[in-house]
């Protein structure tokens, strides 16, 4: 039994740290901008599919090409529409960004078809680890390793470079920042292309995993708004403590009770909520109460 | 007195115009309009895709006409149960369709199904498993083309039992799956087989990395299965990424040539029982015509979705232009004496439930798979005679069917 649940555990986390990368980008769109926007999943999907078309006609090294590329499209579309919905009711970005979603998925079906793409991991990372009880798969290893790597990147970018301080103070008081002289505008556009960059990077990593097919963005966005609920909107701490949460009860609810594994994640929301409506680290935004 | 005469004559002269309009639509000249419920999105995309196809290239080559009037179709989504049945209906009331052509999920059939014996129009199934459809959910206006989950099982279960003894059931968790638990859990003590442990997925589960642990912990010496499409195919990917692809084998029923197209060959493995496959030698001339149509238009072979959404199509066409009407009850009587002799063994609807009494095919993955395309050896029908046929689909006591009359 210990040998079964240290694997689960271990499974759980990883496929944790790929909602964690999911929900960054959901969590940073809305803490800095005010935007829900429903179509990061459609965002991760086109990372997929623009990773699978860089390695069909430049090999694995130009992989790396996908997310730069979708962040740039995330920034052409802030600009004709996503920055319409500043200062906005809620429920109009949740409209207009489910619509997004709608077109993004019917583009996607549209230039590469309804079928899946066959995208396995790269020969490099093939086969399986197998230390004492525990099995993990290499690729799974190396997502764990990317993940947490482009989670410190953006950790650091945050906390330490001047820019990162401005995404945050641009947050906080986006008035002060346009007196300070900053081109505010431009910021945003570039929160908005890193959010969609960052839910590219979690479609490049997941899809040698899950089949590349125009509808991976549903396995991908209600797990984000999930993580992101029960984090706390705008908390970068909720999205990993709460992704790594949702994966580690996923796995051990399909351990345990298969057919509620599903609804698993929606027990945990709901549990937290009610004790802590703003989720885990949820904080206080002016701008919103 | 002079408004009640009046009234009186608005109310008689809009009766006569009712009647004219119904006259008038009873020998209507215009397009006979037919419904296909068909994935547009979601995980049954590909399916859903193939389907159509197969539909559209028996509208094709039927010159676009029955009863020399145009066809018109109608291509709906089949999203979900609720989803599914409401666009029956409104293919039924906006597109006055005479006929629908669809339901891929045992779910959503089983919804649709209401809504065509409600509303006393055709529904032909292509897809569909689950028993109930044309066992105690049966209704008159109802008919399936696709072998139902007992006697696709009955077909693998020897296979099964060569493999080993021990066996792992992996099923989603919907009329389907259910179905081949049932079903199996019966014949198991037939083949002398056990059961060391069962899952019951939900549709649409992405990962399946837990459910693999999970198997390889209970050590059986063969699954079987019964994901569906883009469930499957992410399965069969997980599997071959956790190095158990060549461990222990994988038998499943109602599979798509599609599910293994989208993860490639280096994932396939596996026995299998589907409806149709396009590299079966013992194709009769109009398949390898169908066959030679469709990789011409679409440059690759068709999938036995294509075959299952082109019998279906046949089937209504043929059954309208034998009727000579598009009345529901014509089309219902026509299609229950419809019969297809291009095969080795006919092929037709059941009368007293509507099941179509076809064998199915026993497939299984190339070792070597050397074609983009070809992944699969045939190994035999699922039966070989009319007689054994016909036997396999079961006698009426134990399907438990009563229809009702038209």
């Amino acid at each position: 039994m210990l040998d079964i649940l240290v694997s689960q555990i271990a499974n759980g986390l990883v496929l944790g740290v790929i909602y964690v990368l999911i929900a960054v980008g959901l969590s940073i769109t809305f803490g800095l901008l005010g935007v829900i926007n429903f179509a990061h999943g459609a965002f991760f999907a086109l990372g997929a599919y623009v990773g699978w078309q860089m390695f069909q006609l430049f090999g694995w090294p130009a992989v790396i090409l996908a997310p730069p590329v979708v962040g740039l499209i995330g920034m052409a579309v802030e600009m004709i529409l996503i920055r319409r919905l500043y200062g906005k009711e809620p429920l109009l970005s949740l409209i207009v960004t489910f619509a997004l979603a709608l077109l993004i998925e019917a583009t996607i079906r549209y230039i590469w078809g309804a079928e899946g793409k066959p995208f396995n991991p790269p020969p490099l990372l093939a086969g399986i680890v197998e230390i004492g009880p525990l099995l993990i798969t290499k690729y799974r290893v190396g997502v764990l390793v990317a993940t947490t790597a482009t989670l410190l990147g953006l950790w650091a970018f945050l906390a330490w470079t001047p820019y990162g301080r401005i995404l945050r103070a641009g947050s906080r008081d986006p008035e002060m920042v346009e007196l300070l002289g900053i081109n505010l505008p431009r910021v945003l556009t570039a929160v908005f292309g890193l959010g969609c960059a960052l839910a590219a990077v979690a479609g490049v990593l997941a899809a040698p995993l899950w089949t590349v097919s125009p509808s991976m963005a549903a396995g991908a966005v209600m797990p984000a708004f999930v993580v992101v609920a029960i984090g706390g909107l705008g908390s970068f701490r909720g999205a990993v403590v709460a992704g790594l949460a949702v994966g580690v009860v996923t796995s051990l609810t399909i351990q345990f009770k298969p057919d509620a594994a599903a609804a698993s994640m929606y027990a945990l929301m709901f549990a937290i909520l009610l004790l802590r409506p703003r989720g885990l680290f949820g904080e206080r935004w002016e701008r919103f109460e | 007195m002079r408004s009640s005469i009046s009234r009186r004559a608005a109310v008689a002269g809009a009766a006569a115009l009712v009647v004219a309009g119904r006259m008038a639509s009873a020998e209507d000249t215009g397009p006979v309009r037919i419904g296909l419920i068909y994935s547009k999105q979601g995980p049954g995309a590909a399916i859903g895709e193939f389907l159509q196809r197969g539909s559209e290239l028996a509208v094709e080559q039927a010159g676009r006409k029955v009863l020399g009037r145009p066809i018109e179709i109608t291509w709906l989504d089949e999203p979900n149960p609720q989803v599914s049945q409401q666009n029956m209906q409104r293919l039924i009331d906006e597109n006055k369709v005479v006929a629908v052509v669809g339901g891929n999920y045992s779910s959503s059939a089983l919804a649709m199904m209401s809504v065509a014996a409600r509303e006393k129009i055709p529904l032909i199934l292509p897809g569909a498993a689950a028993s109930e459809i044309t066992g105690k959910n049966c209704n008159r206006y109802t008919f399936r083309t696709q072998a139902t989950v007992p006697v696709q099982m009955r077909g693998l279960m020897p296979y099964v039992a060569e493999l080993g003894k021990n066996v792992y059931f992996l099923t989603p968790s919907y009329a389907f799956g259910q179905d081949i638990l049932r079903s199996s859990r019966a014949l198991l003590k037939d083949v002398g087989l056990i059961e060391v442990g069962v899952d019951e997925v939900p549709l649409n589960t992405p990962d399946y990395s837990s459910y693999i642990l999970k198997i390889r912990q209970a050590k059986p010496d063969v699954i079987i299965g019964g994901l569906v499409g883009g469930d499957f195919s992410n399965f069969l990917k997980q599997w071959n990424e956790m190095g158990m692809r060549d461990r222990i084998p994988y038998a499943a029923v109602a599979v798509t040539d599609t599910d293994f197209w989208d993860v490639g060959a280096q994932a396939s493995a596996g026995i299998y029982i589907k409806p149709w496959y396009y590299n079966n030698p013992k194709n009769s001339a109009v398949e390898k015509n169908m066959i030679a149509d469709f990789q011409k238009k679409y440059n690759q072979p068709p999938s036995d979705k294509t075959w299952s959404g082109w019998i279906a199509m046949r089937a209504l066409l043929e059954s309208i232009e034998g009727a000579k009407s598009t009345d529901a009850k014509a089309i219902v009587t026509a299609l229950e004496r419809w019969r297809n002799t291009e095969e080795e063994i006919p092929f037709f609807f059941r009368d007293w439930d509507h099941q179509m009494v076809r064998p199915a095919v026993i497939v299984r993955v190339k070792k070597q798979i050397t074609d983009k395309w070809d992944y699969f050896d045939v190994i035999k029908n699922t039966s070989q005679t009319e007689v054994e046929t016909i036997k396999t689909f079961g006698d009426k006591e134990e399907i438990g069917c009563t229809i009702a009359q038209l």
